[in-house]
């Protein structure tokens, strides 16, 4: 059973669905460090992604036009992430600070159940899939679908334009300034509101492409946003709240150790190994691996 | 402030009685199904749909007792937690007279053990665990096919194959273990000399290469997918991935393949699939039945299938036992659905005798193992290659 040729695929396999689970885990990580709140809703994101994906390959543009559905697909999802910003979250962060946190969550949580019940109610509880013409690829030893590939590379190519926007750009910088002190860009008169949109926009449309992805891989369903959620919250806790490289690796980290648990101990538990790799992070790091230590006063 | 207090708890009072008479012109059903992940939402709508027609045809028919029936829908989510919670509120609050669908063992078990402290009946359409009758609790009865009799099928299925070394992927719910310990316990006991592999995966997750290239490893001759809802389909398609379908015949352990968007999900490996079945449109249907089927057509424009038909037949069930009994008191209704002999949808006479074993208050169907030889097949022209009746 141990094979080299089942080691290797395994990894190649864990790997692979550990990059796409970063991307939703960036999504969190990203909105966090500027915002300071978590969005619970981003598996809401990912599914409206997966939908328009299905509804704009299925309907629109057809299976060939596939990468430009996922382009239109994150756009919109990024559009709705800002009207969500300026429509519900905005007019908490014009406030004092106090209970913001709070606040957030019954936003977020309640657009959760909206958005689910919306979907529900729309197209039904039934499952989906845009399809793929694209061909299965040998990647190593391992079969790939090539609609699992062409997620692979398209993530990865999202990382780098993120990573390239934060580097390279105003917004970015601003984006950056904004994470270190919400204060200190106020008083270098960056409206510090308008940093949120974007930020929620771009976090949300993370989310969005990981759905718009994974619709031909995983299916599309109301609450198909879920697993990858519970995935992305372990990375954030392995990779560290706020780090970005650290959503990446913890995310691959992740994706092998589901998979080499699931192949060689036992398959029954694949969804525990994540969370027992969790608590040994909180026991032995508990920032995360890239997560900084907080200061209280 | 006094007198606002003294207007308001009067205006509740007044309001009590006419509560309580409207709930009195009305016979309350509960229909507890999943109808959203992680359970089967499509098998739950399906039920929901033929247990709204049976409402429909019930009260056109007159009821029972002089009143009309109401249906109360609740979602389970496939969770037992959630149904013991949907079965408390269907009794405590709505005042139901019995409980029927079920599509997830592991809910019906766990509805079980509160239903029999709170004595109304429950009646499972499509969950298959043989604890969920074989446990003889009075309150529990079932129209659906039990592990032994779909497991004898498969082996039926496997014999007549000549297959020899099966790979059961199944998930880690009632569902799922108790198929594969069947599968086990019969192959020992009817000594078949299969060389089985058992995985297990979780119903919640979404990938599942690495079970898969275990089983591909393994070269097994049959792959028994034994999982419900979503991952029956993300299982189906990761195996086409790495090369384990078409190659190795797969058969699924329920009849999720009839559904309308069977190919829809799997136009390129939908082809070759066995799956088992409990209905066959070349299976003579009953006059309720007929009625039905015609009912279903005119209002979704599709045939219904087997969970349509059997939470349609749960409802007439319900409406005869009540009419038997001339009561909707539990203990009457249980007597009532012990002794008597029912018309549902299919052309046979259901009873729930206090049979042994797993057979108690159960009505089992006749299994049929059922492929599709070309893409896009409509699934009653699909290949019968078994059907199997309980010995």
């Amino acid at each position: 059973m141990f094979s080299t040729e089942l080691v290797i695929q395994t990894a190649i396999s864990g790997v692979m669905i550990g990059v796409l689970y970063a991307l939703m885990a960036l999504g969190i990580t990203f909105i966090y460090s500027i915002m300071r709140m978590i969005n619970w809703a981003m598996g809401e994101f990912y599914m409206i992604g997966s939908y328009l994906q299905y509804v704009l390959v299925a309907f629109l543009l057809g299976p060939d036009l596939w990468w430009l559905a996922i382009i239109v697909s994150t756009a919109g999802v990024f559009v709705f992430g800002l009207v969500v910003q300026w429509g519900l979250l905005k007019p908490i962060f014009k406030k004092p600070p106090e209970a913001r946190d709070d606040y957030a969550t019954v936003v977020t949580l309640a657009l959760l159940l909206l958005l689910r019940s919306l979907a529900t109610g729309l197209a039904g509880p039934n499952q989906f899939t845009p399809g793929s013409t694209l061909p299965i690829v040998m990647v190593g030893p391992l079969p790939v679908a090539g609609a699992r590939l062409a997620a692979f590379v398209f993530a990865l190519v999202a990382l780098g334009l993120f990573w390239a926007l934060l580097r390279y750009t105003w917004y970015g910088l601003a984006l950056r300034a904004t994470s270190q002190s919400r204060v200190g860009v106020q008083t270098a008169g960056i409206d510090v509101l308008a940093v949120d949109r974007i930020a929620f926009g771009i976090g949300v449309g993370l989310a969005g492409l990981a759905g718009a992805l994974l619709a031909p891989v995983f299916l599309v369903f109301p609450t198909n946003g879920l697993i990858t959620t519970v995935k992305g919250f372990e990375i954030v806790v392995i990779g560290g709240l706020g780090s970005i490289p650290g959503a990446l690796i913890a995310g691959v980290l992740l994706g092998v150790v589901e998979s080499f648990g699931a192949a060689f101990i036992d398959s029954a538990y694949q969804n525990i190994y994540g969370f027992v790799f969790v608590l040994l992070i909180l026991v032995f790091r508990p920032h995360g691996l890239f997560g900084e230590r907080g200061r209280e006063a | 402030m006094r007198k606002l207090g003294v207007l308001l708890a009067g205006a509740l009072l007044a309001a009590l009685p006419i509560q309580a008479s409207v709930q009195a012109q009305e016979i309350g059903i509960g229909l507890d199904i999943p109808l959203s992940a992680p359970g089967d939402a499509t098998g739950g709508q399906l039920i929901r749909r033929g247990a709204e027609i049976g409402i429909d045809m019930a009260n056109a028919s007159g009821g029972a007792l002089g009143k009309k029936f109401k249906l109360y829908v609740t979602d389970s989510q496939s969770t037992p937690a959630m149904g013991v919670a949907n079965y408390r509120r269907l009794v405590g609050e709505d005042h139901v007279v019995a409980v029927t669908g079920f599509f997830h063992s592991s809910v019906a078990l766990g509805i079980n053990e509160v239903a029999k402290e709170m004595g109304v009946p429950t009646l499972a359409v499509q969950a298959s665990a043989s604890d969920i009758t074989a446990k003889h609790y009075d309150i529990a009865f079932r129209t659906h096919a039990v592990d032994p009799v779909r497991v004898a099928a498969w082996m039926e299925f496997i014999k007549k194959k000549g297959f020899k070394k099966i790979s059961i992927i199944a998930e880690t719910t009632d569902y799922g273990i108790g198929l594969t310990d069947e599968t086990i316990a019969q192959n020992k006991s009817g000594n078949f000399g299969l060389d089985i592999q058992k995985i297990a995966v979780d119903n919640k997750a979404t990938d599942f290469t690495a079970q898969l290239l275990q089983i591909k490893a393994f070269k097994p001759d049959l792959v028994l997918n034994i999982a419900v809802g979503q991952p029956v389909d993300l299982i189906m398609d990761q195996a086409t991935t790495i090369g384990l379908l078409p190659n190795t015949p797969m058969l699924i352990s329920y009849d999720a393949p009839t559904r309308p968007q069977y190919w829809q999900l799997h136009p390129k490996n939908g082809t070759g699939i066995y799956f088992i079945a409990y209905y066959s449109p070349k299976s003579p249907l009953s006059d309720l039945g007929q009625e039905f089927s015609k009912a279903y057509k005119e209002k979704y424009k599709e045939d219904p299938v087997y969970g349509a038909l059997n939470g349609f037949g749960a409802i007439m069930i319900l409406q005869q036992a009540i009419k038997a009994a001339n009561s909707t008191e539990p203990k009457a209704l249980i007597k009532a659905l012990e002794t008597g002999t029912f018309k549902s949808w299919p052309d046979a006479q259901v009873t729930f005798p206090r049979a042994d074993g797993v057979y108690f208050h159960n009505w089992v169907p006749p299994i049929l193992i059922v492929q599709y030889t070309k893409a896009n097949q409509d699934w009653k022209e699909a290949d019968v290659i078994v059907s199997y009746s309980k010995k």
